[in-house]
Order: structure tokens, then sequence, then C-alpha cells
């Protein structure tokens, strides 16, 4: 049963991607209607950001992981909201709602007449987040990005990697993620507001500062000393031994990561060739041979064995895990982290659930994420009250849909 | 009026992933007290810290985590029946021995949030695992791709998995608060939050993309990741550029901009696949064009031709950044020993309701003779 945590906030999600519909995952799985918008000409780009006639045909639109995985929990619709008629539907239903979710590029809501000086006359009390890649204000407010570039542009690649190396990424998007929560958050903290005042706003969030906070332990350091933390690869200098060791099998690593005094000296216990260091200076001074100890032990041993050793003995151990072995992992499967739900076109696949449950029970998802165009006539009927016959003229306009119009048609 | 005036929240986790959960409260109104044990949290212990800054209250890292809030090392049971949530870290014996159980805090405090961030979370077979950002961060399958090909891969640097805890339990935690307020929920929950589950926000497409195959990709090399290329940080004439290339679109413009027009229609390279299985032959027509130009200028031309090509500033460099500054990312930490440090204010602005950026950082047990 869907949880009823948010149960009579609506949200109409204007967002593609993955930040945007992470957001909007997270109010949805807490129990709030979110109803997402995309048009047959302009599908959610997360479906497929290379699509062709024959990717269409072949409902490459409806397969994508990416998309399948952001968007459960949802209502889907489709309007045109270049037509006029498209544009008076999204009104009404703003109308209705309380929270209006977008991330376009700058400048497209306000060419089509919906930005927030317009929806906030619609709809008295209205909350409208947009997630702009460097936010609504600035010289680079209408600047484009990708979770990728946001990383670049937060300077955190200059904390990461070896000295000698370019500065590193750890992630090909990691800023769309990290927009996502960071948008379900400042979406928490307006409803609230709005509950006790009745006050809706406009809320600006800047996927590049949302990165910031991760990159806190550089920018204060620079702050305090005037000099960033060195770049020292996978060691630290607040534990040795700190690393990614080479353990049996091809490519098989295990992460070890010494944090105290205590764990160091359990350490020792379990690799006598350890006893001859000491306390942190020491090993700091030593850290090219204790790291060939550790090697010279994990090699031989899988990293499975390696973890479970070191963890009977309270020292953080890690396997280094893959996202295709996420599925299978014993402690992810004890915990139910994945439910597997059938969709329309892709079959049974995992979902993975809200990283925050009720006791032991996951919160619940009742849908996979929505087909292009599902839930058209629930919303135009049930919520704008449209009758049978309005809708078919919608559809026959082109207005509606449940199938991205041909390519020709869109380019 | 702030939009958490009169939430109270009390914290005895005391870890980076508790203690950011608990700014984003302190930061937009609620009451947030460290309730900290005498030798103070071990947030107060984490580097870096405030040069010539007295042992306890030497880490910046803990100075930008509790502005805003109140600290007190008076036991927690004098402050449970007018909290509104509870935050805790640690596990259900450590807890039981401090009478923190769900029946004691249902009698004191009936409609609780009790709120735990542990690295695993409270049952499955980790849940009694040691845990760091490191550990997480390799379980979550994060790591498996950073770096050199022929080197261990590369672990992210700082507390950013704890971040992400923090941020992913303030979520459900907020959504519990306003579901007692809305008339939606009531009575004590117990939220169990997982740093290594929030940190799954990352990877979770490629478990669900992967699910049922046994493939496990390969380290392509530094900034090299799928499904795309050119994509990475390149040095220019006087700095670094961040790089971006994914559509066909913006693949044709990156030539045109670089004066690549040969590269631009060579039929492999109209995918982002193609372009990425030929890096080794299109980084070196593209990277020395780059030394030519200083990284600012690249920046803005690029971005007027539409591709999303970054600065990536320094840590030096990062509090001038003109687009930064202007809104305000950066604000003072105060504490009492009268060092000011800049440090990132809560990334998103709330026109209504707006949070607070600069804050004071209070000493160990500040506030006791408040709650005496």
């Amino acid at each position: 049963m869907t949880e009823r945590f948010l149960e009579g906030v609506r949200v109409v999600d204007l967002s593609m991607g993955w930040a945007g519909p992470l957001c909007g995952r997270h109010l949805a799985d807490n129990g709030a209607e979110v109803i997402k918008v995309e048009s047959c000409s302009h599908f959610d780009w997360w479906r497929g950001w290379e699509a062709t006639q024959t990717f269409i045909d072949d409902h490459g639109y409806e397969k994508a992981a990416s998309f399948n995985t952001v968007n459960r929990n949802k209502l889907a619709i489709t309007l045109d909201l270049e037509h006029p008629t498209g544009k008076t539907l999204l009104e009404r239903l703003v109308a209705t709602c309380d929270v209006v979710l977008e991330n376009y590029s700058g400048g497209v809501l306000p060419k089509l007449g919906l930005d927030w000086s317009r929806l906030s006359k619609v709809k008295p009390g209205l909350i409208m987040m947009s997630m702009p890649a460097f936010g609504a204000t600035g010289p680079w407010r209408s600047y484009r990005a990708y979770g990728s570039t946001v990383e670049h542009a937060s300077g955190l690649p200059h904390l990461n990697g070896e000295s000698d190396w370019p500065p590193t990424m750890q992630h090909v998007a990691y800023g769309d993620a990290v927009a996502g929560l960071n948008g379900a958050a400042a979406l928490m903290i307006a409803l609230r507001h709005k509950h006790r005042t009745g006050e809706g706003q406009f809320l600006d969030l800047s996927q590049a500062e949302c990165l910031f906070p991760l990159a806190a332990h550089g920018i204060l350091e620079q702050s305090a000393t005037g000099t960033a933390p060195p770049r020292l690869g996978n060691r630290s200098r607040a534990a040795v031994p700190r690393g990614v060791y080479p353990c049996e099998g091809d490519d098989e690593w295990v992460t070890v990561d010494t944090q105290t005094q205590l764990q160091w000296t359990r350490l020792q216990s379990l690799l006598p060739e350890l006893q001859a260091f000491g306390n942190l200076d020491d090993r700091a001074a030593n850290v090219d041979a204790i790291d060939n100890v550790m090697a010279a032990w994990t090699i031989t041993r899988t990293p499975h064995d390696v973890m479970t050793t070191l963890q009977a003995a309270g020292i953080p151990a890690a396997v280094l895990s893959a996202s295709t072995r996420l599925t299978s992992d014993p402690h992810l499967v004890a915990r139910r982290f994945f439910a597997m739900l059938e969709r329309p076109y892709v079959g049974t696949i995992p979902h993975p659930a809200a990283p925050y449950r009720d006791g032991t029970r996951p919160l619940a998802i009742d849908r996979p994420s929505p087909t292009l165009g599902q839930d058209n006539v629930r919303v135009l009927h049930d919520i704008l009250g449209l009758d049978d016959d309005e809708i078919r003229a919608l559809e026959a306009q082109g207005i509606i849909g449940e199938r991205p119009l041909p390519m020709e048609k869109t380019q | 009026m702030q939009a958490l005036d009169g939430i109270r929240v009390l914290d005895i986790g005391g870890t980076v992933a508790t203690g950011y959960l608990g700014k984003l409260f302190a930061d937009h109104g609620a009451t947030v007290i460290d309730v900290e044990p005498v030798e103070g949290f071990e947030t107060r212990r984490l580097q870096p810290y405030v040069p010539d800054a007295e042992p306890g209250e030497q880490s910046a890292m803990h100075r930008w985590l509790s502005t805003n809030k109140k600290s007190t090392t008076l036991p927690v049971d004098r402050l449970i029946d007018a909290a509104d949530v509870l935050v805790t870290s640690q596990p259900a014996q450590e807890l039981e021995a401090m009478g923190i159980t769900t029946s004691a805090l249902a009698r004191r405090a009936p409609n609780l949030v009790w709120s735990s961030v542990t690295w695993f979370g409270l049952d499955g077979p980790y849940s009694r695992f040691a845990g760091s950002d490191a550990v997480v961060h390799s379980l979550a399958g994060m790591v498996r791709g950073i770096g050199r090909p022929d080197r261990p891969p590369m672990l992210p640097t700082g507390y950013q998995a704890q971040v992400i805890g923090g941020l992913t339990a303030f979520i459900g935690t907020m959504a519990q608060v306003l579901a007692r307020e809305f008339g939606n929920a009531d009575g004590l929950i117990r939220l169990d939050t997982s740093i290594l589950e929030a940190n799954l926000c990352f990877t979770e497409v490629g478990a669900v993309a992967g699910y049922g195959q046994h493939f496990v990709g390969k380290r392509l090399g530094v900034n090299r990741f799928p499904p795309t290329y050119p994509l990475g940080v390149f040095p220019c004439k006087d700095g670094w550029i961040g790089i971006t290339v994914l559509t066909p679109a913006q693949w044709h413009a990156f030539c045109a901009l670089l004066d690549l027009d040969a590269l631009a229609l060579v039929p492999q390279y109209q995918t982002a696949l193609g372009r990425l299985e030929a890096a080794y032959e299109i980084e070196p027509a593209f990277a020395p064009r780059l030394l030519q130009w200083s990284a600012i200028e690249l920046f803005h031309r690029a971005q007027a031709a539409r591709i999303p090509l970054a600065l990536v500033p320094t840590m030096a460099e990062l509090l001038d950044v003109d687009q930064f500054s202007s809104r305000g990312a950066f604000a003072n930490v105060t504490h009492d020993d009268d060092a000011s440090l800049t440090a990132p204010v809560v990334p998103f602005r709330l026109y209504g309701s707006a949070g607070l950026a600069n804050g004071h950082s209070p000493r160990l047990g500040a506030h006791d003779g408040e709650f005496a």
C-alpha cells in the first residue's frame, strides 16, 4: 500500500533527466501524488538522449533503466505545452497542486509563459522549485550543465586523485543525484512553511552549489589554513593504513580504512609483520612499507575473506563491489532493498527502495515507472473533469498521446 | 519566522551524517541540541583543524556542522520529553544502555520521530560492521570505476558518504514530521536510514540496467566513464576546464569551437559510445588546442555555443568565483575563539523562508546552564 505520509500533497513534475525526477521520487515514495508531465514531441530525455526513429519504433523510450529507476510511484501525462490548449490544461492542473518542480534550461518556461511569475498567479500559495545548474541568479544563470559539469564547477575534483593526476572526477554525473536529494530536502522545508503560514514560495536550487557540502573538507581547510588539503590518492593523514589493496582474482580489490589506534592494534594482531610500526605518526612515516605488508596479505585472499576477517575484528574493510553486483549483495538482499516489479516493455526489474524505512519494512513501491502518457485519462478526467469526447479531441489534435511523434515532426 | 521554527531536535549521534541532518534543521530555524558526551562528539576531532585552537574545539568540520545549534553535556534523559525528533547513530545495545528503547521513548514522547542514521541500517548481515566513508563508497560500487586501469581504484576523499547519508535522512525525517503535522501519521516511529543505501543513489541505475548480467566494467582511465566522450578535466593555458560532450549537437559545436571540422562528421563519432571507444584518437586531436585558451575564455565561449563546459576552480579560486559569491554560496562560521571560517551555506534558496547563512558554533557544553 502506498505510504500516506505526504497524502494530500500534489506535485506537478515538469522535470526531466536524473536530478528533478529523483527529487520527485522521494516525494512520491512518501505518499505525495506526483504527476509527471512530458509531451509526445519532447519526452523526458532520460528515456534516451540519442533517440532515432528506429529507437522509437522499438519502444526504446520505455526501456531505459535510467528513466525507469527514478520515476516509480508517479503518474504520467503528456501535454503539448506549445499548443494554447496544452498550456491552458497545465495551468488548470497547476491550480489544483501544491508544488511545481522543474529543471528546464533557463529561458524555456518564460518562453512558454509558464514561469513563476505566471504560475504563482494561477495558484496562490504555490511552491515552485527551479533547479538550474548554477541557480536562477548570477552571471552563469543561463549556462548549461550535466551532473559532470557541476562536479567540475564545484572544485571537488581538486580534492580527489593522486597529486600528479588531473583533477579527478568520481562519477560520470555526480551532481545529478546530489541535486535531486537537495531538491527533496528543500521542498520538505517549503511544505512545512506552507502548512504553518499558507504561503507558497519560489525555490532556487543551484546544482553546482549542492556539491559544496561534499567538498566541505577542502573548503574549510582552505579557509582555516590558507592552503588546500594535499592530494594523497587513497592515503589519508588521519588513517594509516588506508587504501585499496589487490585480492585474488582478476581486478578484485578490498578497501581497508584503519581509523583508530584500537583498530590498528587489532590489525597488528592479525598481521604480525605490522608489529614493527606504532602510532599514527610512525605509520605515516612508513606508509609504503605498511602498504606492502597489507598488499602481500590481501593478494592471496578473496575480497570477501579479507572483509569478513577484518570486520570480525572491528576494522573497517569492504569489498569493492560493482553496480551489477548490488542486486545480489547479501546485505541488500536480506534488507529487501530491491523490490521486483513488472514494468511494460521491460518485464520484471529491480526497484531500489527508499534509503529510509519504518522499522524493518522498506517503504512501499506500488507502481513501476509510468509509460508515456499512461495516466492521461485518469488525470484529465478525474482531476480536471474533462469528458471522454474532450479527451478524444485532445488526442486527435496531438496535444496528448501515448507514443512519441515521428521524428520528422519534432525536428 | 523561519520554516522549521518550533521543531526541537536532539542529536546524540555525533557523526558527520547526524550532524549534517541536524544542520539542515538548525539552519532553517529548528532548535537543535547536540547532546554530547563529556569528551564531546567524535566530529570535534575530525580534520581539518583550525590552527592553534584548543583540543575539542579545533575541528573546522565540527564548527561547520554545528552552526546555529546548542551544545550540552547533560544526560539526554533530561531533554527527551520535549523533543520532536531524536537523532541517533549508535547500535541498539549501546542505546539500551542509555535507556533509549522504543517502549521507553513511547511513554515519554509518544509522537517522537526517532531517526536512526547508521552506516548499514539496523538489521542485515553488515549491520554490525565497522563503517567509514571509504567503506560505504566501496560497497556501493562507486570506487571500482575511478582511476587508471593499471593502478588500484581511487577512493573519494572527505566525508561525502556521510553528508549524503545525513541529507537523505533529513528527507525521510522531515516526511515523518510533516506526516504528524498533517494528521497523516501519529505515534512513535523509528526511522532507519542506511548511509550505504543512501549512497546507492549513485549506482542504482547500473544495478537495474545490469540486472541478471555478470559483466563488471573495467576502469577506463582517470576521468573516463561510460557512456560518453569527450569527458573530463583538461589543462588550459592558465587553469583547468571541465568538458562534457554528450549529444550529437554538442559534438558538432565542440568541433566547431576548436576548429576540428574534420572530426565532426566521422561516422563513428556521431554517438557518445562511439567516441568513447575512439577516445585514444580523439584526445590527441583536441587536447593541445585547449592549451591555446584561458580556461575562463573557453568556458564562456563554449557556453555561448550551448556546450556544457565548466571552469574547474581550485579551493583557493572557488571562494572568489563571481557566480558563487554573487549568490552568497559561502558564509561565515564563527566561534567563541574569534576565528571565523568561510564555509558553504545550505545550497538552496527559499525566497519566502530563507535559511540562515552565517552561524555560530557552540563550545562543548555551552548551553548546559539552559537545560540544567
